[in-house]
């Protein structure tokens, strides 16, 4: 057969495409759950990490079940949705949903018989999106630990983010100031406390040369820890 | 008359592998590939996998095409090459999706440029379409290796001199750091990648004269 | 309005092809060494990055994305097409090239002498199939987003290689040492410039 044809060429062009279609399908199949699973288990990594247990991927399905030990939906109005799985919330669709179509994850942390609060946050770094999750102690205010990602900062400079340095700077400042409002905390050139001994200032060093993804961080803080604030006031209520 | 058949590894075969590293680098000296060859150079962990999916890619896509070289319609010839070289890299993607989650994520969109990297489909149109298998197979694992020599050449040193480290591991001894020494940050912006390139041709050329360009 | 303002100054000047990433050199740095040849090949990217985004994009959204088959039917839900990806979007890249060929050979003929080779070229310009991939990344809300993306990745294409051809034709009667003349002083000149493209990062608009 003539290899120029319309007949052959049609012919191996046919061929092709359904060799290529079921070699592509039946890979992208059968590595399908090894796929999920990577995906599932860093997030139970991540989430552990803001509760400053940090452990490899292979130990973190096991040790996610072992510490944490509820998963909320919340509505905006503070109230627990039960058919939404807080797990499978993927942050970035969700915070693009009308605001009473939201559901906003929260997990509970018991770890040495403490219990801890763990929000995941997500927001806008300088080039792309930035994210994390800040774990709260019980009394709603002091902040446990955080742990960041980032998307696309620049390395040395946005993506520091993610450094020990920077995340450990977090830890026991509060989220509420001394009249009990609700601000967040700042990341800040002014801070004029170095070596961070003042916690009761709602404020972190920022990162020199990152002050783009600094605000960032302190905005997605502000905003993500906001929508909480309903469900956190039931509570004290109690 | 009986022709001898060709050993492996015969001198010819051999300089399929070996011309790309030097003589007839791609990158340094066809000019192809160096798009996905500088963004990732950070670290040599993520340079290294590259070099791997690459040469896989190669490797396979020289051998199709070659074994199919005979039966292909001159028509769709671009298009079938590219299909076949996409085909392998989404497979690829996939199996470092599952086996190499963390790596997969700092290689990101460059695992798919390897479709337009020059490099592959240059080799196809220049040397698979028109020899035999075992060749094509070595003259796309040569030219792959001839690419990854570069990456991790410029991943070792803007990795070393970056952040102190090979392969995510701390080399350079603390007492080296309190002398005064300070990782050098300007390595790990991605313009170096180009600097460090255009020095090692400088430097590749001073010793492999014939490469000069004639103007 | 003004998010699109945005988008398209920082794909120009922030997130530029050539400068950010350094994808579409290849082609450029092996067959051209003057403003010409450049302004005719990025000409041509402009036109086929503008054109091929949205039309990526569409595909992203109503068949490739996890989930996106559900205008089709809820039992779609689950689908997963996105291992197609590579495969469609080179298929649209290279038909769109072709096509832009066939009317550029019918409806202006001198122009199509000049751009030469360069067209079919494009098809595997890494910028081009770039340009795709990272709009896939960025989650646009609509397609006008996403041409807005398209057609300023162009032309901070356009711009960069312009620059750097005007300063390859200023070199050649420069006084360079042997070994580092051409493709050495071109990559770190390429360097220099791309370090200085970073000055915009910090740019809030």
């Amino acid at each position: 057969m003539n290899r120029d044809s319309n007949k052959h060429t049609y012919l191996f062009a046919a061929i092709m495409v359904i060799t290529i279609a079921f070699v592509l399908s039946f890979t992208s199949e059968s590595l399908k759950e090894l796929k999920a699973d990577n995906i599932k288990k860093e997030k139970m990594q991540n989430v552990l990490s803001a509760v400053g247990i940090n452990v490899s991927r292979d130990e973190s399905e096991e040790l996610y079940t072992q510490y944490i030990i509820e998963e909320l939906s919340l509505t905006n109005n503070g109230d627990i949705d039960n058919a939404v799985s807080a797990f499978n919330i993927n942050l970035a669709l969700e915070i693009k949903k009308d605001i009473n179509t939201q559901r906003f994850p929260l997990y509970v942390a018991n770890v040495d018989n403490n219990k801890y609060y763990i929000i995941p946050l997500r927001g806008n770094g300088l080039w792309n999106a930035i994210w994390g999750y800040m774990a709260l102690k019980e009394d709603i205010n002091t902040i446990k630990g955080v742990s960041f990602g980032h998307k696309a900062e620049t390395a040395g400079l946005g993506a520091e983010i993610t450094q020990d340095w920077f995340t450990n700077s977090f830890v026991d400042e509060k989220i509420l100031n001394d009249n009990g409002d609700f601000v967040g905390v700042y990341v800040t050139k002014t801070n004029n406390d170095p070596e961070n001994t003042d916690k009761n200032d709602n404020e972190v060093d920022a990162i020199s040369g990152a002050t783009i993804t600094g605000d960032g961080v302190s905005d997605m803080i502000k905003e993500r820890l906001g929508k909480y604030l309903p469900y956190f006031n039931n509570l004290t209520n109690e | 008359m009986s022709k001898d058949k060709e050993k492996l590894f015969s001198k010819q075969n051999r300089a399929l592998l070996t011309d790309p590293l030097d003589d007839n680098n791609p990158i340094t000296v066809q000019v192809l590939g160096i798009c996905s060859a500088l963004a990732i150079t950070v670290k040599l962990e993520p340079a290294v996998v590259m070099t791997l999916s690459v040469i896989f890619v190669m490797g396979s896509s020289n051998m199709i095409i070659s074994i199919l070289r005979n039966i292909i319609p001159n028509r769709i010839r671009i298009i079938v090459q590219l299909v076949v070289i996409a085909s392998l890299v989404a497979i690829v993607d996939q199996f470092l999706k599952a086996y190499a989650y963390d790596v997969s994520k700092q290689l990101s969109i460059f695992i798919g440029l390897i479709i337009t990297n020059c490099i592959v489909m240059g080799r196809l149109e220049a040397f698979a379409i028109g020899n035999g298998v075992w060749k094509s197979f070595l003259d796309g694992v040569g030219n792959a290796l001839g690419y990854g020599w570069i990456l991790i050449v410029v991943a070792f040193i803007r990795e070393l001199f970056g952040s102190g480290e090979l392969f995510g591991i701390p080399v350079i001894p603390q007492f080296i750091y309190d002398l005064g020494y300070t990782d050098n940050g300007l390595m790990l912006l991605s313009p170096m990648a180009l600097i460090v390139v255009g020095v090692y041709i400088w430097i590749q050329r001073y010793f492999n004269r014939k490469l000069i360009e004639k103007d | 309005m003004e998010d699109l303002l945005n988008i398209f100054v920082k794909s120009i000047f922030i997130e530029n092809m050539v400068f950010a990433y350094f994808l579409g050199m290849c082609s450029y740095l092996a067959v051209s060494k003057t403003v010409k040849t450049a302004v005719g090949l990025g000409g041509a990217v402009i036109f086929v990055l503008t054109i091929t985004v949205p039309i990526n994009y569409l595909l992203n959204e109503y068949l490739l994305k996890p989930g996106a088959l559900k205008w089709i039917g809820p039992q779609y839900q689950d689908v997963n097409l996105d291992f197609l990806t590579f495969i469609m979007f080179i298929a649209v890249i290279a038909s769109m090239v072709q096509l832009v060929e066939m009317i550029v050979e019918k409806f202006s003929p001198t122009l199509y002498s000049e751009l030469g080779i360069f067209l079919p070229l494009i098809a595997v310009n890494c910028a081009i199939l770039g340009g795709s991939l990272f709009m896939q990344t960025k989650d646009f809300i609509n397609v006008f987003e996403s041409s807005v993306y398209g057609l300023g990745s162009g032309i901070g294409f356009f711009l960069a290689i312009l620059a750097i051809a005007s300063i390859r034709e200023k070199i050649r009667y420069s006084n360079i040492p042997e070994p580092l003349k051409g493709l050495g002083i071109t990559f770190i000149i390429c360097g220099l410039m791309a370090f200085g493209f970073m000055s915009f990062m910090g740019i809030k608009i």
